[in-house]
């Protein structure tokens, strides 16, 4: 292989992903502890998970905690958006480690009757369209949702879309999300949560 | 629309306002799709694929070593061009069939056949190239692929078409055409010119006015969330894949016919999907065969999943337009001609499609039929690009962004209002000119948008120091009516009917967002109905599985709302005869001495009746069992219209353009789901826009690397600049069948672009043909900044 004529070259096609680097000069290992959807769990870092794994990679390949998605993989598009302490946060841009001692909820966390997951559900009110169309965009706006309406039980309509635009669908469900957004926080409201 | 759509005839359950069946499931992030299924923790042993990637817009491998890459720790297998199974593979094309399931000998493009399964020769930056690896973590796969020593022939490319289609240009398919760079044409037409009604030349001779417009339509990405890929095991001789490309049926056949492998062996599973928007339609893709061949090598799992970069992997295809228009005083056009420049990318897929086959099977019959001189010219060019599969149709949106703008500068140059002009000259060929369906489409639309308070061009009022507002619209024949879909043969549905009256629904399609399953479970509730049950006693049964035993419907067109529901009061009436059998022998009657109504059963002559559900589980507890497989009526109906208006804001200083608002109208004989529909509409507004607007793959054109495929640099609409649409359905058109209907989900964006460029001139008094418009395109056009590259220049 070492014959170049002048219109050759070697190109190397990858550079080393994080999750190689990471073999290569192992830490010793330690533990961190997260409560996930209200349950404290611990693993051991270099044994269990990678101090360079996120978050979504823990709780989706490690833990089988699937509803939020990994879309784009760079903080873009909010398909994994959970919540870390009543907070929205993006799961593919947060290290696991990171959240260590933390309470951690994810879409599976929330109880069966979440007035935001009904509201999503169940929207159809004309004029609108459903809020939800192919549903992998579905949990990360859930959440986001949830991470709103914990710090802004009354949003209008503005603050919705301002609050919810890191997120992205692709089927365009915006308008009927922003109904569901509004109604989920009348239904809460109502119900005093 | 606001306030609800009133149906024309009032159904039980269909064309009702209701939460769409898997909105529970998805909102609670229970729906799987396939990422959710391809986890370690449920395939364990599973390997990921990784396939190495072109870093040259063209070159060749000239040799290879994988030794190292076999070497490393984890890897499970290297497959390579070289290899025999890999060699000795057919030829193979990225777009076999536009909607139905199609064989190797019988594809449609066949004149093409342009693809290889892993090639050593790369046609753009990111083309599968000839090495792929099986490792134990994504990781691994993609430090193997670091090891693989390549020795590259780069070759020069070529970005553009025009300058793709000169001599001496580099030669991308010599395999196609060893001279140059144009397809052969369409096997469908053997000339360029692939339609000629009447004489164009005595035509344009007998107009007052002549008009000639150009459009320039990008190579817009699909970009679903949810990737591509598939999951491949083996037991035994027997393949499983499941993927997240929406044709099940269609890719048993593929990996059938290129593995030579009987089609009892294969089986393939649609779990949910993460979005389509007919990208599936270039499902014909190698990955599936080359990760079938290391499954079997590994006797692992093994996955193959595009990153988002890699998925950014076919696109709406690009398509140049001129158009020339010519009509008499009176506004009756007497000729037009049409010709497209298509820039398929580096392989052909589906931009013949496009430019060519479904111009001349759907535009012109549907909307140019009553014009009576009619040329239409297409020349299909490969560059080093990114291809072009179908999006949201094929080809439609790119005629239109011709067709929109020539309308409106025809009828501006006869002094007509372009909604008289459109009424009085457009209609399908299977019915008079006005067209009802078009009237009725236009007029709703102008009545909403307001259009009686149009300024003429660039004379309204100026907003905040500097902005123009205006007002513009397209329209176009819908997508899909049901004697449009019979090429797709028996199809296929099935209930069982469980001794408690509850129901099992087997309508095979994938779930891709587009709420066609809603759509079957009510029209199946509305069938069944008098079982006394309703859609909540259905159950739909969500994974498409080949082995289940029913053909699957492919998602490649919106008439899924309605063709499997044609065969819903089939199933009912199937049904209705088993229970009357049942009851019959408990009431010691004749079947036809019976009725049901309402979930009873009476003896028609005397007081006794007893539930159905009494009826079911007093006998052998064995569920009813109702299967129908047959063709659509062959009735030809046309097709009804569709047409969109925006109000759009320029700022004359910036160049920024604002669409404020839209109205989205659809005739679709029978609205399925209202709430789905509705979502097509005002959903179809967010990619429509970013199409015109925000959305463009940006190459450096030094190398040929495009730049921005990810999500931060390749803009998509956000919640934050989609503008408040108004979605408006219509019944007016009636199809055959029992519900007489048409899809719309691709024609939600057919209007769009063109319609914000008539906004534009409208507002500002500029013409701009190009998409996406950007804001120097805007200032250049007003002439606030020099033109960097005018038209004429490129050609």
């Amino acid at each position: 292989m070492s014959r170049m004529s002048d219109r050759s070259e070697r190109t190397s096609t990858a550079a080393l992903s994080t999750e190689e680097r990471s073999e290569g000069g192992r830490a010793p290992t330690y533990s961190i502890r997260i409560r996930i959807n209200g349950a404290w769990q611990e693993f051991e870092v270099g044994r269990d998970i990678e101090a360079s794994h996120t978050l979504a990679y823990l709780l989706r390949e490690r833990l089988g905690l699937t509803g939020l998605k990994v879309a784009c993989d760079e903080g873009a598009c909010g398909a994994c958006t959970v919540l870390m302490d009543g907070q929205a946060i993006l799961s593919c841009t947060t290290l696991a480690v990171e959240a260590d001692g933390h309470e951690v909820l994810t879409i599976e966390g929330l109880p069966e009757d979440d007035p935001v997951i009904e509201a999503f559900a169940e929207q159809c009110e004309p004029g609108f369209g459903t809020a939800l169309q192919c549903g992998y965009c579905t949990p990360g706006f859930v959440m986001a949702t949830k991470g709103l309406l914990n710090e802004n039980p009354h949003p209008t309509l503005d603050e919705v879309k301002e609050a919810l635009s890191g997120n992205l669908c692709r089927c365009g469900c915006y308008a009927a999300i922003g109904q569901a957004v509004l109604r989920a926080a009348d239904k809460m409201d109502r119900q005093g949560r | 629309m606001k306030g609800g759509f009133k149906p024309r005839i009032v159904r039980n359950f269909v064309g009702t306002y209701r939460p769409k069946i898997d909105g529970w499931e998805k909102a609670r992030g229970e729906a799987e799709y396939l990422d959710d299924i391809a986890l370690k923790v449920r395939f364990p042993g599973m390997l990921y694929a990784k396939v190495l990637r072109s870093p040259y817009a063209h070159a060749r491998i000239k040799s290879l070593d994988v030794s190292r890459a076999e070497q490393l720790p984890g890897v499970h297998a290297v497959l390579t061009y070289q290899d025999p199974e890999v060699a000795s593979l057919k030829p193979t094309q990225g777009g076999w069939t536009p909607f139905f399931t199609t064989s190797y000998d019988r594809m449609t493009w066949p004149t093409y056949k342009d693809r290889r399964v892993l090639s050593d020769h790369v046609r753009w930056v990111g083309d599968e190239a000839g090495v792929v690896v099986a490792a134990e973590s994504e990781g691994t796969a993609q430090e193997a692929l670091r090891l693989v020593e390549v020795e590259w022939e780069v070759l020069p490319f070529v970005l553009d078409p025009f300058e793709a289609m000169k001599p001496g240009a580099p030669v991308i398919h010599p395999e196609i055409n060893p001279n140059g760079n144009v397809l052969p044409p369409s096997p469908f037409a053997d000339s360029e010119v692939f339609l000629e009604s009447g004489d164009v030349e005595k035509g344009f001779a007998e107009a007052d006015v002549i008009i000639e417009m150009e459009s320039d339509y990008h190579h817009a990405d699909h970009a679903c969330l949810g990737t591509r890929g598939c999951l491949i095991h083996w037991e035994g001789d027997k393949l499983t894949c499941y993927t997240s490309y929406y044709q099940a049926d269609q890719t048993r056949m593929h990996i059938t016919q290129m593995l030579d492998l009987p089609l009892h062996k294969v089986r393939v599973i649609n779990p949910y999907i993460g979005g389509s928007f007919g990208r599936g339609n270039t499902g014909e893709q190698p990955f599936f065969i080359f990760t079938a061949i290391l499954a079997k090598r590994t006797r692992r799992p093994v996955l193959f999943k595009h990153t988002r970069r890699e998925d950014f992997h076919d696109s709406r295809n690009k398509i140049i337009y001129h158009c020339k228009m010519g009509a008499k005083k009176d506004g009756t056009i007497t000729a037009a001609h049409f010709k497209s420049i298509g820039d398929a990318g580096a392989y052909s897929d589906h931009t013949m499609a496009a430019t060519d086959y479904c111009v001349r099977g759907d535009f012109t019959p549907g909307t140019l039929a009553h014009i009576p001189n009619l040329k239409m010219e297409t020349y299909v060019a490969y560059t080093n690009k990114i291809p072009g599969g179908c999006k949201r149709g094929i080809g439609n949106n790119q005629i239109n962004l011709v067709f929109g703008p020539a309308v409106d500068l025809l009828s501006e140059e006869l002094g007509m209002d372009p909604v008289e002009l459109a009424i009085k000259n457009f209609g399908h060929e299977w019915g008079p000119v006005p067209d009802e369906s078009l009237e009725a489409v236009l007029h709703a639309g102008a009545r909403r948008i307001g259009w009686e308070n149009r300024h003429r061009p660039g004379a309204g009022p100026t907003y905040d120091g500097f902005k123009k507002r205006g007002l513009g619209f397209s329209f176009h024949n819908s997508w899909h009516a049901l004697w449009q879909e019979v090429p797709r043969g028996h199809i296929q549905v099935s209930v069982r009917v469980n001794p408690d009256c509850t129901v099992i629904l087997d309508a095979p399609t994938a779930e891709t967002g587009t709420g066609s399953n809603t759509c079957n479970v009510l029209s199946c509730a509305d069938a069944l109905s008098f079982l006394g049950i309703g859609p909540e006693e259905i159950q739909w049964i969500s994974h498409t599985d080949t082995e289940r035993g029913l053909k699957d419907q492919v998602q490649t067109d919106s008439a899924i709302a309605f063709v499997q529901s044609e065969m819903m009061p089939k199933v009912g009436k199937i049904v209705r005869e088993k229970v009357l059998q049942l009851a019959a022998a408990q009431f010691e009657r004749k079947a036809e001495d019976l009725d049901i109504i309402d979930g009873q059963v009476f003896v028609k002559d005397t007081e006794e009746e007893k539930s159905v559900k009494d009826v079911l589980w007093q006998a052998d507890l064995v569920p009813i069992l109702a299967t129908v497989s047959e063709p659509l009526p062959e009735e030809v109906t046309g097709t009804p219209f569709t047409a969109t208006f925006v109000e759009v804001e320029v700022d004359t200083e910036t160049g920024q353009v604002e669409v404020l608002r839209a109205v989205v109208v659809h005739d679709c004989g029978t609205v399925m789901y209202p709430p789905g529909a509705e979502g097509q509409q005002v959903g179809g507004q967010a990619m429509a826009l970013g199409e015109t607007l925000t959305e463009e793959i940006v190459y450096d054109e030094t190398t040929g690397v495009p730049l921005n495929f990810n999500f931060i640099d390749y803009k998509l609409m956000t919640m934050l600049d989609c503008p408040e649409v108004d979605p408006v359905l219509l019944e007016v058109w009636k199809g055959a069948g029992e519900y007489a209907a048409c899809g719309l989900g691709e024609s939600v964006t057919t209007c769009t672009p063109a319609a914000v460029l008539n906004a534009i001139y409208n507002a500002v008094g500029v013409r701009i043909g190009t998409i996406p418009v950007k804001p120097e395109m805007v200032l250049a056009a007003l002439g606030k900044i020099p033109d960097r590259v005018s038209q004429e220049e490129r050609r």
